[in-house]
């Protein structure tokens, strides 16, 4: 890898920070408390589908593994358990063994933001109101252009999963939640399903079917309720197959991730364990498990809900450019 | 050979649905549960046809192998781009769909590489850069001078590329056929 610099993108980033500015003041005037969070941890909530990136603190003989967080998750579940109430953190994520791509750096900045006593659904109000406020800041409107399209801020498709299924890819309820229905189904679409699990043959259809269309309509989708699997830090719905979780999208780019959270903490437990065995059956970084992470939820998580959103991501569409690595006056890759 | 389709790279050929397929695309995507998927866009080397497929990153893909053979285009047709083999002396005629927008940069004469695949002609390995006489270009505007101000140039395959302003019509320049842009000025020219 090589260090490169971009002085081109000046003015681009410049509307790039002016950006990060406007989400700043949004939250701030909603009563959000910016949160200054490490990046390094030396335990961290096990996901058995990412790589982290491990380094080592040395002092004397004595030597002590510390990970990248990959998430600011782990310290903001402590500090809402504490009392903390509505706050964010916006700053530096790491994801390790995903390639530099125009949707993805190994190192992003992060936007997790959290209202406690709320679910899922305020969320989603907070995310609208926040992006059409910050279109006005930048743009003196609520709408954007991006990918030669005029995408309006002020008006959201609101589908759910299954709805999408049904779609996009003629997919029933019925067989989206039964396994063998779906593999079958996913065979006759000419699928290979040989050794292939549900997820991975759902999360297939899913990028090949479904999400290239979603907020192509020039205006952003959101996308809720997803299979209880697919949501395993969320909370379950009442219908038993799917959870509190929602993803909105402009252009088929996936901007966000929104969780009611979990706050159960032995199913949060279990759930750590199956993700642990995953990490070693897949040969992942053998990183601790943050058990101060469940005995926070022991003590008691507030009803909350928390969202991620890819800051770049989110800057990419706002200022219509083809690659987030446009937004960046220095690049590694 | 197998390869898994997360590393399948631009370029290269695979067995698809019992057709060959050359990848015009790919991206890595996460999506955070289940495998790691690889998203590519691909091109079928008969009909010319391109789709969008995301395999499994770690499904195994049969990559065809293929030889790149030197060769002189000689010209095309409303179909074909014409090539002769620089040792036989044969000619082969590839689908223009394969060329793909990269012929407007070829010099007919020029030398370059073709993938065969038993025989047949697949595609054309886009050279790194081509190097081109300008024919047209206004003289330098005067204004906008700062910053990357461009212009537009003919070259003489006839193609249109955006060069500084500074450039002036006669003199050559080198072009990335497959971005189609300006890299730099290859000689003062003429």
């Amino acid at each position: 890898m090589k260090i490169q610099t971009h002085g081109d993108n000046l003015s681009t980033y410049t509307k790039y920070i002016a950006l990060i500015q406007a989400i700043h003041e949004y939250l701030q005037t909603n009563g959000y408390l910016q949160l200054d969070l490490p990046v390094l941890s030396p335990a961290l909530i096990p996901e058995g589908y990412l790589e982290v990136f491990e380094t080592e603190f040395r002092y004397m003989n004595r030597k002590e593994k510390l990970y990248l967080t990959p998430s600011p998750e782990l310290f903001i579940k402590r500090l809402l358990a504490e009392g903390v109430g509505d706050c964010y953190y916006l700053g530096k994520s790491f994801r390790n063994s995903e390639p530099n791509s125009p949707k993805h750096l190994p190192e992003f900045t992060m936007l997790e933001m959290y209202k406690v006593r709320e679910n899922y659904r305020y969320m989603a109000q907070v995310v609208r109101k926040m992006l059409e406020f910050t279109a006005k800041k930048i743009h003196g409107k609520d709408s954007i252009t991006y990918n030669g399209k005029k995408i309006d801020l002020t008006r959201w498709e609101e589908l759910t999963v299954a709805e999408a299924f049904e779609k996009y890819s003629g997919v029933s309820t019925e067989e989206l939640f039964d396994t063998n229905k779906f593999l079958k189904k996913a065979e006759e679409k000419g699928y290979r399903t040989e050794g292939f699990t549900y997820e991975d043959l759902w999360s297939q259809m899913y990028t090949q079917e479904i999400e290239p269309y979603l907020g192509t309509d020039g205006h952003p989708t959101m996308l809720f309720d997803y299979p209880v699997c697919f949501a395993a830090l969320s909370t379950p719905n009442t219908d038993g197959k799917t959870a509190q979780r929602f993803e909105f999208y402009i252009e088929g780019v996936e901007l966000g991730n929104c969780y009611s959270e979990l706050t159960d903490a032995d199913l949060q437990d279990k759930r750590l364990a199956d993700e642990y065995e995953e990490r070693k059956k897949s040969g992942k970084i053998d990183h601790p498990i943050d058990k101060g992470f469940v005995d926070a939820l022991r003590k008691g998580l507030p009803v909350s809900t928390g969202i991620a959103i890819g800051v770049e991501r989110v800057g990419m569409v706002m200022l219509d450019l083809v690659s987030i690595e446009d937004l960046k006056l220095i690049t590694i890759s | 050979m197998a390869v898994q389709a997360g590393n399948l790279k631009k370029g290269e050929f695979i067995m698809y649905q019992s057709d060959i397929w050359q990848v015009q695309k790919t991206e890595f995507y996460s999506p955070g549960k289940g495998a790691a998927l690889m998203r590519t866009k691909i091109k079928n080397v008969s009909s010319g046809k391109t789709v969008d497929y995301t395999f499994k990153s770690n499904e195994f893909i049969e990559t065809i192998e293929v030889n790149s053979i030197e060769m002189q285009y000689l010209y095309k047709d409303a179909e074909n781009a014409i090539f002769m083999d620089q040792q036989s002396y044969n000619q082969y005629e590839v689908p223009l769909e394969m060329v793909g927008e990269i012929i407007q940069f070829f010099k007919e004469g020029e030398v370059m590489y073709v993938y065969v695949h038993d025989e047949k002609p697949l595609s054309v390995r886009p050279p790194a850069s081509v190097t081109l006489k300008i024919i047209q270009t206004d003289s330098a505007a005067r204004g906008d001078t700062v910053g990357n101000a461009k212009k537009e140039a003919e070259v003489e395959t006839g193609a249109k590329v955006m060069v500084p302003l500074f450039i002036k019509q006669g003199e050559i320049i080198t072009i990335n056929p497959e971005t189609g842009e300006y890299t730099g000025r290859a000689s003062q020219g003429s």
